[in-house]
């Protein structure tokens, strides 16, 4: 009682059901869960934690797409939940990630399933309409596709928010109390958790291919990141001795970061287009005149 | 019945703007909402293209039943492509009519394997990779702009995906072959981009660090400071590739490995090895 209140409940709840649409159709990226963690801590009243949750879950699935419709892990509901969970009850925000956040989408992957066969269920009245020419019946049974879509996030978010709260407080309490060591474990595996994402991501990428590119990426980022993070602690204590020093330092801005990644993959366009256009000059010099050919004998054919 | 069959093989509907709009429209926000294991997005690309097929087949005839029962069958792509094959479909079936159902059935067939391979690699895998690597990271420092940043790169996709039906559809067949050079082109230049980019974040949000400290008689060994000077964020590099290797192992799904992770994770820590890194 308490923890989350139920016009809490309810937007998150409307919030989980709309960004498995979202990400069906239009993807707008509100489906992901940096979206997911800030809309849930602008719901809770504390963006910042929502950030932190977001973005470490975020992390954590970096690699993991949908291929051929497999399921994938819902990490947009677990840092709903977590970002919920970590404000109302006062978890720290890399606790919740890996003791909520990423059990809480690992166990969405079964409703995902359930949502996609009962889905089977509206393709064979499609089927069936085709037959009888019920053209309005068609489109009706597809479109309603949207409600195994909707509550298979819905229901588990609303059920969990709404009666979770006492007992994940219970948790909370007892495991800051009696067991540190499990809530340093689960703070040290949070932080941990995106060398997972970035590992599947590296399986789905050509890293054989592109291998030198990944050090550079890392010493680049290695080096920089020393460096700032020094300056910027230099900055701070010389700041403490004298009070004069006013100049802050900004952290290091991935963005230029990953300018300079975009200033090798343009040379890496440039070079393939310019072989591939030799190849089709080639190529076209020869196959031209053979499809025009193609194409009067389909026209006198008709 | 069979008094329309005779008449009606040659389609004199013509598509108009407003049909190419509809179709995007309802590509862009109704795809996928029928997704089941069965058909997968079958009765979805009936769905698309369906006052398009009735403009052009008339309702209540064999014709129109016969190329819905065939639109209504398996099919799978990736949903940023999706309309680059229906533009290419509408283009021969508006030619040949119903005598095109099995074209266009190869056609769909054929197509949408390698479109789905290549929109997955780009849409599904390194956009999210990218974009949300910088909105996350941005994000664990509080920061919410990273997010809106994404979003404005996929409503630019967006628009992409709704120039693409006509273009496909003025192309034809011939387009495929005329995008493959450049498709690849760009796929190789987005992994190389995705492989560096994972090479920079293993560098900067990995936040773990040993804090084991060896008391060798009066002498303390930091082990941090010890792999600091060989090599910063030598740790988080190391713990990627284990990972790596890891996933590249039998049995093993991404899930599982989070989970090993996690465990392990706490183990190291509750013995004082691994921490969080300040």
């Amino acid at each position: 009682m308490g923890l989350i209140a139920i016009w809490q409940v309810i937007v998150l709840t409307c919030y989980s059901m709309y960004q498995i649409m979202d990400e069906l159709t239009i993807q707008s990226s509100l489906s992901q869960p940096v979206w997911a963690g800030l809309i849930a801590g602008l719901v809770m009243g504390d963006i910042k934690t929502g950030l932190i949750i977001g973005g470490s879950l975020q992390l954590t699935v970096l690699g993991v797409g949908t291929f051929g419709g497999a399921s994938k892990i819902d990490a947009n509901s677990g840092t709903v939940m977590a970002t919920a969970f970590a404000i109302g009850a006062g978890m720290k925000p890399e606790v919740a990630v890996a003791a909520l956040g990423v059990p809480v989408a690992s166990l969405m992957i079964q409703t995902d399933i359930v949502a996609r066969f009962a889905n089977t269920f509206f393709q064979h009245r499609v089927d069936k309409m085709i037959d009888q020419e019920n053209y309005k019946g068609i489109e009706r049974n597809y479109l309603y596709g949207v409600l195994p879509w909707t509550l298979s996030r819905g229901i588990p978010v609303f059920l969990a928010l709404a009666f979770g709260g006492p007992f994940v407080r219970t948790a909370v309490s007892y495991m800051n109390e009696n067991l540190a060591w499990l809530s340093n474990g689960l703070a040290t595996a949070g932080a941990l958790l995106p060398a997972v994402g970035f590992a599947i991501l590296l399986r789905y990428l050509p890293v054989k291919k592109h291998f030198p590119y990944l050090i550079l990426g890392f010493i680049i980022t290695a080096l920089f990141s020393t460096v700032y993070g020094n300056i910027g602690i230099l900055g701070t204590t010389v700041a403490g001795i004298d009070t004069k020093f006013t100049t802050k330092f900004a952290s290091l801005p991935m963005l230029a970061i990953a300018l300079i990644g975009f200033a090798f993959a343009l040379l890496e366009y440039k070079r393939s287009t310019e072989k591939s256009a030799v190849v089709a000059v080639e190529k076209s010099s020869e196959s031209e005149d053979s499809e025009e050919q193609d194409g009067e004998i389909h026209g006198d054919e008709i | 019945m069979e008094t329309k069959s005779k008449s009606t093989n040659k389609i004199t509907y013509k598509l108009t703007a407003k049909d190419f709009r509809q179709i995007n429209f309802r590509s862009l926000v109704f795809n996928q909402w029928g997704w089941n294991y069965e058909r997968m997005q079958g009765s979805g690309y009936l769905y698309i293209m369906m006052p398009q097929l009735r403009k052009m087949y008339g309702d209540h005839t064999p014709e129109l039943k016969s190329i819905m029962k065939m639109q209504n069958q398996f099919f799978n792509t990736s949903n940023f492509f999706n309309t680059i094959i229906q533009g290419i479909d509408l283009a021969i079936e508006e030619k040949k009519g119903v005598k095109s159902l099995e074209t266009v059935a190869g056609i769909k067939a054929g197509l949408m394997g390698p479109f789905a391979a290549i929109g997955d690699s780009l849409f599904a895998a390194l956009v999210p990779a990218i974009m949300g690597a910088i909105a996350a990271n941005m994000a664990v420092n509080g920061n919410a702009l990273g997010a809106f940043l994404w979003m404005a790169v996929d409503f630019v996709i967006m628009w992409f995906r709704w120039i693409q039906l006509k273009f496909a559809y003025k192309q034809g067949v011939n387009l495929v072959t005329s995008m493959q050079g450049q498709l690849s082109a760009l796929t190789d230049a987005a992994t190389l981009l995705g492989v560096y980019v994972v090479g920079a974040l293993a560098a900067t949000m990995v936040n773990t660090q040993v804090i084991y400290v060896a008391h060798l008689g009066k002498m303390a060994v930091n082990f941090q400071e010890q792999i600091d000077m060989i090599m910063p964020k030598l740790i988080p590099a190391l713990i990627v590739g284990g990972i790596y290797w890891m996933l590249g192992k039998k049995h093993m799904t991404s899930t599982r490995a989070i989970f090993i992770v996690i465990i392990v994770a706490v183990a190291l820590s509750a013995l004082g090895i691994l921490g969080k890194a300040v």
